[in-house]
């Protein structure tokens, strides 16, 4: 907890005569203190584990601090052909890759109807819609494992992906039907006064105007795919389909004490989303809380 | 009048917009909705999903939930959780956006790291954590070091400090998150109220307390509400660190549904646990929704 001294200082109006810049500078050295603090305690375990990853075993047991000495790939190649992570990344690709393209397609096309389209039921289906933003997927994981067993997609990536996409229906026909819903209403219209049938405005003229929306849905959605555990865990029951966190999961148990490749595949699973946060920072934060605060 | 002369063609512009909203209706009305209602009639059952016959039992299976200690136990975990999740993210997500939101240098740079935990996968929260909980972990090492060597022990295996600990870890990965809601809550009050507020002579602590909290009523009920949805369905973390273990100390309806309902193959029973907490999740969230409705005009 921070001491009183570190809370926020919100009066902006210095007296006169006093000499600002300096006041200031040191008035916020107990804040930039604990920013630090919390810093080390947000990236801390990860960097300690990133690195841990080119240790020994036996180091990172007796040095969980120190560099590594020596660097060793010892690790990522005992993950890769032991834990067999090779074979899980390119489920992990085929399954999140498939569902950031049904989602796009679906939501895109969902969004526009919501935003720019009247029919019978509209207001009806977007309250459907709604609701169904906050029913809990792990609630109905029984009945959907049912499902997919009934329509003989069980043991397929199939089942993975087409689950990701129907979840995400609702988050993002919304979070495209906002995006949408900001383009100005005579483009659209023009369009249509010259002859257009709605599925070239949406495609010639709507779609290229959204794509700073796609990509932040296409974001959204490889993160949730990426890192999913439930699905994937409960639909792929051989060890050939499962992806990066389901594999990850059994290898734990089956090597409870080897820190070793086990950071090794924590990594591997972290690369690509702290890549591609590194790059889009802005966009995930602005989509994780874009249903929370407006605007 | 007017409608009627332009039915048919509103009829034809039906039937395209359901063509674009047709793919996704579908997929969510069979791959969601349904299984949505499903769950409720299955927990009316007892069945294995192999026998062709499912056997009505009616409410027995609630029956037998409110007789069975462990998931009482599991319930009472997911309120503890829900609890100690939400007071560590909303103390330090408030204390943290209210002091990026001063003139500090570099604000970017630190939301970024805050939030680097959130985009991370469950299992590498797990993971994590379990290797700074282990009995020669991370944690212990530190304790050593800074010659508190008393208080070493394997945390995970403690039954009375396994959930608080898996419950920091969470707090951990989802603290940046309540820190970017506030601070864009925050940058959103009227400057010219803390000036009044100043010239009222009321000092930094003041200012916070009687312009910067009641100027986020609606902030905190978003970020209540992602919490109170997210404790319900804690399962990842738990599941990659002690299963529910030791002794059900870390179980909760998400995890015991699961060995029940999936592991067990009780989907009768599995679903009447799956039955309480969408229910406890759905309430909580039209409440919620309903006082944010109330807060703000609906968007138009």
């Amino acid at each position: 907890m921070a001491e009183p001294a570190s809370l926020p200082k919100p009066t902006r109006i210095a007296p006169p005569g006093v000499s600002r810049p300096v006041t200031r500078r040191w008035a916020l050295l107990p804040t930039y203190i604990v920013l630090t603090a919390l810093l080390v305690f947000a990236v801390g375990p990860l960097l300690v584990s990133w690195v841990s990853a080119f240790k020994t075993s036996q180091q990172i047991i007796y040095e969980p601090f120190a560099l590594p000495s020596p660097w060793t790939l010892e690790n990522l190649d005992k993950a890769w052909n032991v834990g067999r992570f090779g074979r899980y990344i390119w489920n992990s690709v085929l399954i999140s890759v498939g569902a950031v393209v049904g989602t796009v397609v679906v939501a895109t096309l969902a969004g526009y109807a919501f935003a720019r389209l009247r029919f019978l039921g509209r207001g009806l289906l977007m309250l459907l819609l709604l609701l169904g933003l906050t029913i809990p997927i792990s609630a109905i994981i029984i009945p959907l494992y049912l499902t997919m067993r009934d329509v003989h997609l069980l043991d397929t990536q199939w089942s993975v992906v087409v689950a990701h996409v129907a979840i995400g229906v609702p988050i993002f026909t919304f979070m495209m039907r906002g995006f949408f819903r900001g383009l100005p209403r005579e483009l659209d219209d023009a369009a249509r006064v010259d002859g257009s049938g709605e599925l070239r405005v949406f495609w010639s003229v709507m779609l290229p105007l959204v794509r700073p929306g796609v990509l932040t849905i296409a974001l959204l959605e490889f993160l949730w795919s990426w890192n999913s555990l439930l699905l994937p865990l409960v639909f792929l029951t051989r060890d050939e389909l499962r992806t990066l966190p389901v594999g990850l999961l059994f290898f734990q148990g089956r090597a409870s004490v080897d820190w070793g490749p086990m950071s090794a595949g924590v990594m591997i699973i972290a690369l690509p989303i702290v890549a591609l946060f590194l790059i889009f920072q802005r966009r995930f934060v602005h989509g994780l809380t874009g249903g929370a605060v407006k605007g | 009048m007017r409608q009627r002369a332009s039915s048919p063609f509103r009829i034809r512009a039906s039937l395209t917009a359901y063509g674009f909203v047709g793919l996704a209706l579908l997929l969510w009305g069979f791959f969601v909705l349904r299984p949505t209602i499903e769950v409720f009639f299955l927990s009316l059952y007892r069945w294995d999903g192999i026998a062709p016959i499912r056997t009505w039992v009616g409410l027995d299976n609630f029956a037998k939930l409110a007789a069975d200690p462990i998931f009482w136990k599991a319930l009472g975990n997911n309120l503890a959780w829900l609890a100690m999740v939400v007071t560590f993210n909303v103390s330090l997500g408030l204390v943290t956006a209210a002091l990026l939101a001063q003139k500090i240098r570099g604000r970017l740079f630190f939301q970024a790291g805050y939030f680097l935990p959130v985009v991370q996968a469950g299992i590498v929260v797990a993971l994590t954590w379990r290797w700074i909980y282990n009995p020669d972990g991370l944690l212990n090492e530190s304790l050593d070091l800074v010659g508190l060597s008393d208080f070493t022990r394997g945390w995970l295996g403690d039954r009375s400090l396994a959930l608080p600990a898996l419950a920091l870890a969470t707090g951990w990965a989802g603290f940046g998150l309540a820190v970017v809601i506030f601070l864009a809550g925050m940058q959103g009050i009227d400057r010219e109220l803390y000036d009044a507020a100043a010239m009222d002579g009321a000092n930094g602590r003041q200012a916070f307390r009687h312009v910067t909290v009641p100027g986020l009523r609606n902030v905190f009920t978003v970020v209540l509400l992602l919490e109170v949805i997210g404790a319900f369905q804690a399962f990842d973390v738990i599941w990659g660190t002690t299963q529910g273990g030791p002794l059900h100390a870390t179980e909760v309806l998400a995890t015991y549904m699961f060995k029940k309902g999936i592991a067990e193959g009780q989907y009768g029973y599995g679903s009447a646990i799956a039955v309480v907490f969408m229910v406890i999740v759905l309430v909580v969230a039209v409440i919620s929704i309903a006082v944010r409705e109330r807060g703000e005009p609906a968007d138009g």
